[in-house]
């Protein structure tokens, strides 16, 4: 594919326009005649029982078109992800701070909080369990009545360990905590529901996946999912959090109730409380080795804290064991993953899924691993990395693996990782400089026993023009881009000529969530797939008019090719004989992500077969006396396939890192007693444009031999995996004491070596 | 009610509020400009980031009646004739953004800053945006963006 | 909840009438940064709004004593202010460090002050300098120095009729050797963890003749470490000295814990920062 014309290039992504003249829709900016103004009414308590909820006096107030309550759900009152146990709207008992209990809908926002403000509500609060240690002792007050506190538990092991260990030579153990972190997407949370005038429910929905909030919508309606349309408009971000319904049910049930639109919209403070977080973690970590440095065996034991809902708990944590070991040759593995109720917030999906603590965790102990043994953090890295032809502990084939040691060898090149220490180590008598290392290894796809298929249809007019419609969500990642993209290449047509609807489950069949790395994968194939077909149709016609072998032919630019020299005749002139032989160029594809035969479901549940590997190294500076942290440099090599857009995957690499140096340092939702503390971003530090270094990107382009298509597969998660790792291994290389929990803020860096 | 008269992209117009209302509830539900966001109502994000009387504010913490007699630039005020502006099409060429909602704001305070500094190093621009909260990117290739459109900028006003 | 009625006086005087009239129910608007949030969360819930942009409080003079700045002035325009940049430079520096770009553009020098919260950026470096305030009303006006203006958390001793017109700025404390530090846990956009002003001025021999440590974020309110001052007084700067005083500011400051930093480490980087703030405060002597 190396003499591609649209595929590879850094073109302006599909949307770019609308974007940067203020014309993109985002749920927010829907507005309709006749349109209601949603609001939901939220617990202020973390557990408490609701004696008395009142609507009566609320439902009076003018300009209030309707008020729910759970009694008043057509269909089921619950989300459904893994498991139906979240109720869209409490019945009798508040599990966490932010728990609707109501919804409000209003001629305007104002009418809408006064109704809120009328809504009587009696609550006996109760005891939380805000320690997931202490949710998991046999006698712990039941959080959801019926279910067990550990609602998912999990072990996997293979070789012997404990005989690896008792024989190693060294043997590393700790105990680390990561945090409760929020995505902070910029778009708060939002759905807008409608009645149709044949009484189907349409909702403009701020999500990662149209086809599972359908399912979701009409289970809470009661109503058939053929009677139900949902239609992402522009999406203001969402890492995870919006993979998982919100309010879209409560707009769809607000819209069912009145018959009038109805737009919901979160505010900042709510966002910030009820949606899904990443998991805290607490993870006791083994690492056995041979005295030069020959990973012998891992032992880990993880807690999360689910909060009180199951969410995506048990696929985050089985995310977590597939790559607890790291990227590295590892025969004796054990792992134990629990995950616990807590009244603590609810958390899922957030970019990584499990991989950002687990590589924490393993690449610190490789830092302190090196350190005990002397030896170079790069050495023992590339001693004990996987290759192309490793077999994981999970039992999966890694089939490209090249980039692992690579990437360790260019970031190491890049800042000449063998005389890093030359440089002024001590600048002033408080300030210390380190240099950190971490190599990482993340996955792309749903994995084995999950769908994993997509579907696109492309349809190119008499004109030439192509319309292509795709239910892949994007929120800002790129993949309407990428679509578009492969689509031009395939039909040899430029970008202006094709149209791409919004995800629209009228349209579009599922093309799954856009989730997991995935949808450069499995959406790319299914329009490669459909492309190619139209393109048959082309050379078709063309190899008739030009009486030429078709495989002398090609399409470029606009223009058929023989032998690669361009042709009098323009695809436009192919589509409109094309039109008038009646031959359609309209094509519809499933593509299905197909796991080997050899390789069940049963070796390891949700393992994925295309991995993406990277090594980020970072150069900090730390003030000894304040514990300040300032990142001087961020390298950070990555793996990306093929890449379809440079600025996409550029885009994806920086931004995941600067995700990752928050979670690093500064980001932290502070929970009490199970209430969040600074459920703003004035208190949720996120690093802003002076926080960030100019970060040193270089990108290995490694062909991916498994499904992908034209080589490419998915950056999206991958860049932020290795940055809180590298921060760390560089801030204990200039203090030269070890860090066990993030985030790693100034006042834990200064407090370290105290106790 | 409050009645006010405000320039808003070159036009005038005359609007009665309540006197709480933000220039930002002005804007997007009273005008039907949404291109700039509501991101968080308490001046922590600047998706909301207009020009009033030429300087930077977050729309959401400046009450309309505030901005009786004022005028107004908005990132729909960018593109004149249906021709974009440089930062435009460079925010656009150098993918200067992911999901856009940042993107409004994003560009009024590029903009402010361009007027003021024709030659701005990256760190400078980075000080620009420093109240302007991207969460997609890391503001690497927006700097970028920025340093292009002023090249562009300068390469014309020679 | 009745939305605020909305007025703009064109003078000062005006407005001094319409707070006379309407006392505490009105609330006057500069900048509006940090009164419309009070208003949205409806902490404050004021009748009416006076709005100053047009009461001309927006000027900067020298007077025979004092640099004369309107309390309505933008912390940009304090920014770009040259004149307080030469002769004020701890309050052009924290200027620098103070919220971002757009909020800057609102936020008056004025609201810093009344809103009276114990992290306020500019009220360290305003106190360093001994700032004056002028309060008016209808009846007349008085000034009284900055530092005593503050009761308590948002409280100060401002009337219901009065207005925060104007701060001075003594030409005696210009061009004194002054350095301001902001500890926040990003580099824009933060709220102080810690924050505060060292100003030191030498006699012809090197001795310290005046000392001023003000610290945010450490109390109920912005406060000086008059101890640690007392110590600087007449002795030499010297490395050892600065660390002594830097050990007695630790020993007179009552901070809380909160989100933003615990009490431990407030102790810890009011001894931390003031010496490093003394020794640059003499950096260029």
């Amino acid at each position: 594919m190396s003499d591609t014309h649209i595929v590879g290039k850094r073109v302006p992504a599909a949307n770019a326009n609308e974007i940067v003249t203020g014309q993109a829709r985002y749920c927010p900016d829907i507005d309709l005649p006749g349109m209601l103004f949603g609001k939901l009414l939220y617990s202020p308590y973390a557990r408490a029982r609701v004696i008395r909820l009142d609507v009566s006096k609320a439902r009076k107030i003018p300009g209030v078109a309707a008020i729910i309550t759970h009694a008043d759900i057509p269909g089921e009152n619950s989300y459904l992800y893994a498991a139906a146990d979240q109720p869209l709207l409490v019945i009798d008992e508040v599990r966490y701070q932010g728990e609707a209990l109501a919804a409000v809908a209003a001629v305007d926002e104002h009418t809408a909080d006064i109704a809120l403000a009328a809504i009587e509500v009696e609550y006996e609060q109760l005891p939380g369990i805000f320690d997931p240690v202490e949710a998991m002792h046999p006698d712990a007050d039941q959080i959801v009545p019926g279910e067990k506190n550990v609602l998912s538990s999990h072990s996997f092991s293979t070789g012997d360990v404990e005989a690896a260990i008792a024989t190693a030579d060294v043997v590393i153990q700790n105990k680390y905590q990561t945090q409760c972190a929020e995505h902070a997407f910029l778009e708060t949370e939002g759905g807008v529901g409608l009645v149709e005038d044949d009484g189907r429910i349409t909702v403009y929905s701020s999500c990662q996946a149209p086809h599972r909030d359908r399912m979701q919508i009409a289970r809470a309606l009661a109503m058939p999912e053929s009677m139900v349309r949902v239609i992402t408009p522009s999406i203001g971000g969402a890492f995870g959090a919006k993979d998982e319904a919100h309010v879209q049910i409560h707009a769809a049930l607000l819209a069912h109730a009145t018959g009038q639109p109805v737009r919901l919209i979160r505010g900042r403070r709510e966002s910030i409380l009820t949606h899904v977080k990443r998991h805290p973690f607490i993870v006791e970590y083994t690492t056995a080795a041979t005295s030069d440095g020959k990973l012998v065996a891992v032992k880990a034991r993880a807690i999360a804290d689910a909060g009180p809902y199951t969410n995506a708990t048990q696929e985050v944590l089985h995310k977590f064991g597939e790559f607890v070991g790291g990227p590295y040759k590892i025969v004796n593995l054990e792992v134990e993953l629990i995950g616990v109720r807590t009244n603590n917030p609810i958390t899922g999906a957030f970019r990584g899924f499990g991989a950002p603590q687990a590589a924490f965790v393993y690449e610190s102990q490789m830092d302190d691993l090196a350190r005990k043994l002397g030896m170079d953090p790069l050495q023992i890295r590339l001693l004990n990395g996987v290759e192309t032809g490793t077999k994981t502990y999970t039992g999966v084939l890694i089939r490209e693996g090249s980039a692992m040691k690579a990437s360790l060898r260019k970031a190491a090149e890049m800042i000449a990782w063998q005389k890093r220490h030359s440089c002024e180590r001590q600048p002033a008598p408080h300030l210390r400089r380190g240099f950190g290392i971490a190599t990482t290894i993340k996955g792309s796809g749903a994995g084995r026993g999950i769908a994993d298929h997509a579907s696109a249809a492309l349809e190119m007019h008499r004109d030439g023009s192509v319309i292509l419609h795709s239910a892949a969500a994007d929120m800002g990642q790129g993949i309407v881009t990428v679509m578009t993209q492969i689509a031009a290449e395939r039909l040899g047509i430029d970008l202006a000529s094709i149209t791409v609807t919004n995800a629209d489950t009228s349209r579009s069949p599922d093309a799954g969530p856009t989730c997991a790395s995935r949808q450069t994968m499995v959406s790319g194939n299914a329009v490669l797939k459909a492309a190619n077909t139209i393109r048959d149709s082309l050379l078709t016609m063309a190899a008739r008019k030009t009486k030429t072998e078709k495989h002398r032919l090609d399409l470029k630019v606009g223009h058929l090719t023989i032998d690669g020299k361009p042709h009098e005749l323009s695809v436009k002139d192919l589509a409109l004989r094309a039109s008038n032989w009646g031959i359609p160029l309209h094509s519809e594809s499933l593509v299905h992500f197909e796991y080997p035969e050899d390789a069940p479901m049963a070796t390891y549940r949700f393992a994925q077969e295309v991995f993406q590997f990277g090594t980020q190294i970072a150069q900090v500076l730390v003030d000894c006396e304040t514990g300040q942290v300032t990142v001087e440099r961020l390298i950070a090599v990555h793996d990306a396939g093929k890449m379809i857009n440079p600025g996409g995957v550029y885009g994806q690499i920086e931004g995941g890192i600067a995700q990752g140096i928050g979670y690093a340092l500064t980001e932290e939702l502070i929970v009490e007693a199970g209430l969040t503390q600074n459920p703003s971003l004035e208190n949720y530090i996120v690093p802003l444009s002076l926080d960030i270094p100019e970060i040193e990107i270089e990108v290995l382009e490694i062909p991916e031999p498994f499904g992908a298509p034209l080589g490419a597969k998915g950056i999206a998660e991958s860049p932020l995996v290795p940055t809180a790792p590298a921060i760390r291994n560089a801030i204990c290389d200039a203090i030269n004491k070890p860090l066990y929990r993030l985030p790693m803020t100034a006042e834990r860096i200064l407090s370290i070596g105290d106790d | 009610m409050f009645d006010l008269e405000i320039e808003v992209n070159g036009k005038q117009e005359q609007v009665s509020v309540e006197a709480d209302t933000t220039l930002l509830y002005l804007l997007r539900d009273k005008l039907g400009l949404t291109g700039s966001k509501d991101g968080c109502r308490s001046g922590d994000c600047g998706a909301c980031v207009v020009l009033l009387d030429g300087k930077t504010v977050n729309a959401c913490m400046v009450l309309a009646p505030q901005a009786n007699g004022a005028s107004v630039m908005t990132v729909e005020g960018l593109a004149k004739d249906g021709e974009l502006h440089p930062l435009q099409r460079c925010f656009s060429e150098s993918w200067a953004f992911q999901c856009g909602f940042c993107t409004g704001g994003m560009l009024m305070s590029c903009y402010a800053l361009l007027k003021s500094n024709s030659n701005p190093t990256r760190d400078e621009i980075r000080a620009a945006i420093a109240g302007n909260f991207c969460r997609c990117t890391g503001y690497q290739a927006l700097v970028t963006a920025v340093e292009q459109a002023a090249a562009e900028l300068r390469a014309n006003n020679v | 909840m009745k939305p605020a009625e909305f007025l703009s006086p064109t003078t000062l005087n005006d407005a001094l009438e319409l707070k006379h009239k309407h006392g505490a129910a009105a609330r006057v608007i500069a900048g509006g940064t940090d009164l419309i949030l009070r208003m949205r969360a409806q902490v404050l819930t004021p009748s009416l709004l006076i709005d100053l942009q047009h009461a001309a409080l927006n000027n900067i003079k020298v007077s025979d004593k004092y640099l004369e700045v309107g309390a309505s002035l933008t912390i940009s325009e304090v920014l770009q202010n040259t004149r307080i940049e030469d002769l004020f430079p701890a309050i052009h520096m924290a200027c620098r460090k103070f919220a971002g770009p757009p909020i800057r553009n609102r936020a008056t020098i004025g609201g810093n002050i009344v809103n009276a919260s114990p992290a306020a950026d500019l009220v360290s470096p305003l106190i360093a300098y001994d700032a004056e305030i002028v309060l008016k009303s209808a009846n007349g006006e008085r000034t009284m120095p900055l530092v005593t203006f503050f009761t308590g958390a948002g409280k100060t001793l401002l009337k219901d009729d009065e207005i925060l017109t104007q701060i001075r700025l003594p030409l005696s404390a210009a061009s004194t050797n002054a350095y301001f530090i902001k500890l926040a846990q990003r580099n824009s956009m933060a709220i102080s963890q810690l924050n505060l002003t060292t100003r030191l001025n030498l006699n012809r021999q090197g001795l310290i003749e005046t000392a001023r440590i003000v610290l945010g974020s450490v109390a109920a309110v912005p406060m000086r470490a008059m101890a640690a001052e007392a110590m600087l007084v007449g002795e030499k700067s010297s490395e050892d000295l600065f660390y002594a005083a830097a050990a007695q500011a630790r020993q007179e400051v009552k901070p809380i814990s909160d989100i933003r930093a615990s009490r431990e480490y407030r102790l810890q980087m009011t001894q931390v920062l003031v010496r490093r703030a003394l020794l640059e405060s003499i950096a260029n002597v």
